[in-house]
């Protein structure tokens, strides 16, 4: 890397603020982004960052401060603007219609050809010529539902070379990858610097920021806190300025005593998908009470199977689910839950809440049918409402009132408010999964110093996860998955992430 | 409001019933019914009382005694002013008073306060959308060359006076069916078809009344429920379509209704309606007396005399329907399904369960609209019986939200616009359509809140803006 001052300087903003009708989303933002740099953006969810990128690229009006761009300053008043002068960004849920081809929905508002007739051989050439350039297969006559979330990325990126983008703003790129597809990502980043594009990654994710980024910027709270070269940096320094405290990376595990007997064992499970297809293959776990068992996996390996076979939300095709010595594989999940097996979804908002409801309706439910929560028919109103009060004070949910309808939390609250319900049920057997996908630094160290506290208090834990760093944190013992079988037992104190990432991937056998 | 003084269960049920037969004497013309009722009222002041005393129950005495009073009065001057007699508003006004009252004395002033100007906030986007429609309407009269202030004098003039009974009439049927929808879409199904369900809780409630002749209240209850249950079931085989094959209800419901809507004539052709014999072709024969619903001439002298009890009925059921969507563990379960199957399955709720539950229900709720038209109003079963009621509950439920006490009150608007419109045209030369007009727009610009939303957040926007401006001003000079 060449040092910063014989570089020139693409985009810069001076003492940016934008004012929502109640919060200060950016405040006195001033920011600088080089030529062929890959900067990050850092910050916690709310700190202002998708704000700032939004200013950026001509959705939101800034309230004062001034873009530049190569040194003059320009206004956006629409993305139309923004693309004109070469800015192209990729917003976390992506901007394709399914049902269209890569080259149409690259194309899509900028077709090449005369008056109304589209030449779709000319885009079709155009559109493998950037491909080729920046190193981005994908094939062009596939229609987008046809392809995995990584490659529906890489068409969102092309979307934006096609249309000269000198500078491309990712929105948290890899909320939605695996790590293979996070890898690839990477390389295409590092291609697109290298070909002189500049890029910036919005993310709270401390290791992206070390992995790939040569500069960042961390935001707190709509306030600039302070800009790092990553080369200097440590993830502790960067994560301290995040949340503005010293925060525990890896929360501490205390050994723990595990009782002998197993609370919950998967006898030779196999299970179908939708497709009929063996998603779990002779599946056989044993989980005891007072320990972590981790399931390491590439994402679509039959994880999810795994924990909807335990809960019942699917059936089993042969094999036996024995929860304290007795086979709940045939039992309804409500008759699981109420056998003290808890459940935290992967989607928090797809499995876990109803989010039009109250957090006190959303805490009840399951439990609705049990004393004391309903007298007769009726549902207890006065004890939902004050038991979930209880829960909000002590799990520290942040919300004006119990009453408030789950979907105006923010992510890691309604996260709080899953395990607020799921562990105040006192379980025996806690089945979670992916619990801090999409969180911040502050929040996942709750829910991790949660889930710990629940292990110490014997309860017996299987944790799904597809961030290795998780597993690595909370794990006792790890499992690792492939295609629907359990191929590997390993030892967290005795391997490391890499042999865990070669099983993973089915390698070693 | 009165969870908080806990009646024995037994005890609970014997001032119902003793509610229940007051109010049913003195509908049927006995007056001494209204001793029962007083009674009733005594009894749970007693209970509630004792139940202070033995420790119980933690609320002061006050809160039992004005919420008591509070309903008769609103129970009472509801029944006044639906029969016409139109002083019964001040018994409503006086009800509300003593609501207010009571709920200051529990939460304070402050908390009064809040809940009336939410409530005035919800009312607000209902009250602009009418007006708006209203103005609207003024200006296609103009430009059609109609008297607007004429044509509005004589609408709300037949709608809420003149023809008042007619309007409650025409708001009964839409009610039950209003509901029907409205309990359908809660558990996120759409119950097209309450057009189907009508017509087979009329058809059945026509052959139970031509055939039943047991003592009135108990032929009438009887006929409520069973034809009730057979207009639920013309909903089973679609409740069972989509729980197993995912067969949409929408389509499945549709069909069953023209199946229902032309199986009508076959029945009444059955049923007396020969057009070689009788003097109306495609007119069964009239039903028992025993199962004619009682009418409020019975004991409002005053008032219109079609004017039968069925509205109570439906009030009655749609303040049942709120109780279960929004107090019990069915009503959780219908609520939760409806806004999120996968979270609910996930915490144990039966999906299909809860399928069949709401469709079942809705099919009964339709049949009541079907049965309480014949046993109060028509007392026979003739082609084309239905106005339409099953289709127009779809609009009287959504512009209710959903909301089981919000379609008493849309139900009613659009049986003041049908009734006011009837005497309209035959007062002025302004013609109905001008009536059909209007509600398409209300229902255009209610259902649409969303325009408001962002109507509102304009303006906001705006006025912050101005303030940054002059602040940014303020801040330089």
């Amino acid at each position: 890397m060449s040092p910063k001052e014989e570089r020139n300087v693409v985009l810069e903003t001076r003492h940016i603020a934008k004012q929502f009708p109640k919060v200060l989303a950016n405040d006195d933002i001033s920011i600088t982004l080089y030529e062929g740099e890959i900067l990050s953006l850092l910050g916690e969810n709310g700190a202002g960052k998708s704000t700032l990128m939004n200013v950026l690229y001509g959705l939101y009006k800034p309230t004062s401060g001034k873009i530049l761009l190569h040194g003059e300053e320009v206004e956006f008043s629409s993305p139309r603007d923004a693309i004109s002068k070469g800015l192209g960004m990729v917003h976390q849920h992506f901007m394709l219609v399914d049902t269209l081809t890569v080259t149409e929905n690259i194309i899509l508002g900028a077709e090449p050809g005369r008056g109304g007739v589209i030449d779709y051989k000319k885009a079709r050439e155009q559109v493998v010529a950037i491909a080729k350039k920046y190193g981005l297969r994908v094939d062009p006559d596939e229609t987008i539902e046809n392809l995995s979330v990584g490659l529906q990325q890489r068409v969102e990126i092309l979307k934006a070379l096609y249309r000269n983008a000198k500078i491309l703003i990712l929105d948290e790129p890899t909320a939605v990858l695996t790590p293979q597809e996070v890898d690839e990502l990477f390389e295409v980043v590092k291609t697109l610097r290298n070909s002189g594009v500049s890029v910036i990654i919005i993310t709270h994710k401390l290791e992206e920021v070390m992995e790939i980024s040569d500069r960042c910027y961390i935001l707190r709270r709509g306030r600039q806190e302070g800009e790092r070269l990553t080369r200097g940096a440590t993830k502790a320094e960067l994560a301290n300025l995040m949340v503005g405290r010293d925060v525990v990376l890896t929360v501490a595990k205390t050994p723990h005593t595990v009782a002998k007997d197993p609370i919950m064992q998967l006898e030779h499970v196999t299970v179908l998908n939708e497709k009929k297809v063996q998603a779990l293959k002779d599946c056989s776990l044993d989980i005891h009470p007072g320990e972590i068992v981790g399931i390491a996996g590439v994402d679509g390996n039959g994880q999810s199977e795994l924990a909807e076979v335990i809960m019942g939300l699917i059936p089993v095709e042969s094999g036996r689910i024995m929860h304290e010595g007795e086979d709940v594989a045939k039992l309804s999940t409500r008759q699981r839950i109420f056998k003290n097996i808890s459940y935290v979804p992967a989607d928090r908002q797809e499995f876990g809440l109803v989010l039009p409801m109250t957090i006190a309706e959303n805490i009840a439910i399951g439990y609705h049918e049990k004393m004391p929560y309903c007298r007769g028919l009726s549902l207890d109103y006065s004890y939902i409402n004050r038991h979930a009060e209880e829960l909000v004070a002590s799990f520290d949910i942040r919300t004006s009132s119990a009453l408030a309808p789950a979907g105006t939390l923010s992510g890691g609250n309604q996260q709080k408010v899953i395990l607020a319900r799921e562990f105040s049920r006192e379980p025996t057997f806690l089945l979670v999964s992916q619990p801090t996908r999409g969180l911040d630094v502050g929040a996942i160290e709750y829910i991790h110093s949660q889930i710990l506290a629940m292990r110490d208090r014997n309860v017996g834990i299987l944790l799904i996860s597809m961030e290795l760093e998780e597993i690595f944190a909370l794990a006792d013992r790890i499992m690792v998955m492939y295609e629907g079988k359990i191929v590997k037992e390993l030892d967290p104190e005795k391997t490391d992430e890499k042999e865990v990432g070669l099983y993973m991937t089915g390698g070693n056998a | 409001m009165v969870e908080k003084t806990r009646t024995t269960p037994v005890i609970a049920a014997g001032l119902a019933l003793l509610v229940f037969f007051g109010g049913w004497f003195v509908v049927t013309g006995h007056g001494w019914g209204h001793l029962l009722i007083l009674a009733a009222w005594g009894g749970y002041l007693v209970s509630a009382w004792l139940g202070i005393r033995k420790g119980s129950s933690a609320a002061p005495f006050h809160t039992p005694l004005l919420t008591s009073i509070m309903i008769l009065l609103a129970v009472y001057g509801i029944v006044l002013y639906l029969g016409s007699y139109f002083w019964g508003a001040f018994l409503i006004i006086a009800a509300l008073g003593v609501y207010a009252l009571e709920k200051g004395l529990k939460d304070g002033k402050e908390i009064l306060k809040e809940s009336l100007k939410a409530s005035l906030k919800n009312l607000m986007i209902p009250f602009f959308g009418f007006f708006s429609a209203l103005i609207i309407g003024v200006f296609i009269m103009l430009a059609t060359g109609y008297d607007p202030i004429e044509s509005y004098a004589a609408l709300f003039y037949g709608g809420l006076v003149k023809n008042w009974s007619v309007s409650i009439l025409n708001a009964t049927p839409l009610i039950f069916t209003g509901l029907s929808i409205a309990f359908a879409f809660q558990a996120g199904l759409f119950n097209i078809g309450a057009e189907g369900q009508y017509y087979v809780g009329a058809m059945a409630a026509t052959f139970f009344g031509l055939y039943l002749n047991l003592p009135p209240l108990l032929t009438i209850l009887l006929i409520i429920l069973i034809s009730g249950a057979l207009a639920a079931a013309w909903n089973f085989v679609p409740a069972l379509l989509k729980v197993k094959t995912g067969a949409h209800e929408v389509i499945t419901t549709m069909m069953l209704a023209h199946t229902a809507r032309y199986l009508s004539p076959v029945f009444i052709r059955t049923f007396g309606g020969d057009p070689a014999t009788s003097t109306h072709a495609y007119v069964t024969d009239p039903i028992l007396e025993t199962s004619f619903l009682p009418r409020f001439k019975g004991f409002l002298p005053d008032t219109n005399y079609r004017l039968h009890i069925g509205i109570l009925i439906a009030i009655g059921v749609a303040l049942f329907v709120h109780y279960l969507l929004f107090k019990t563990r069915i009503g959780f379960e219908i609520r939760a399904v409806g806004q999120n199957p996968n979270a609910a399955r996930a915490q144990g709720i039966s999906i299909g369960k809860n399928i069949f539950r709401a469709l079942l229900f809705a099919g009964f709720l339709a049949g009541l609209s079907g049965v309480v038209q014949v046993l109060g109003l028509d007392h026979k079963l003739f082609l084309n019986l239905s106005g339409g009621y099953g289709w127009n509950g779809i609009s009287v439920a959504l512009l209710a939200a959903n909301n089981p006490i919000g379609v008493i009150f849309t139900a009613l608007i659009w049986g003041i616009l049908d009734a006011g419109g009837q005497y309209m045209i035959r007062v002025t030369d302004t013609p109905n359509s001008i009536v059909e007009i209007i509600k398409g727009i209300v229902l255009f610009l209610i259902v649409a809140r969303y325009i408001y939303v962002y109507l509102g957040n304009r303006i906001k926007r705006r006025s912050l803006r101005r303030i940054e401006a002059k602040n940014a001003a303020g801040g330089r000079a």
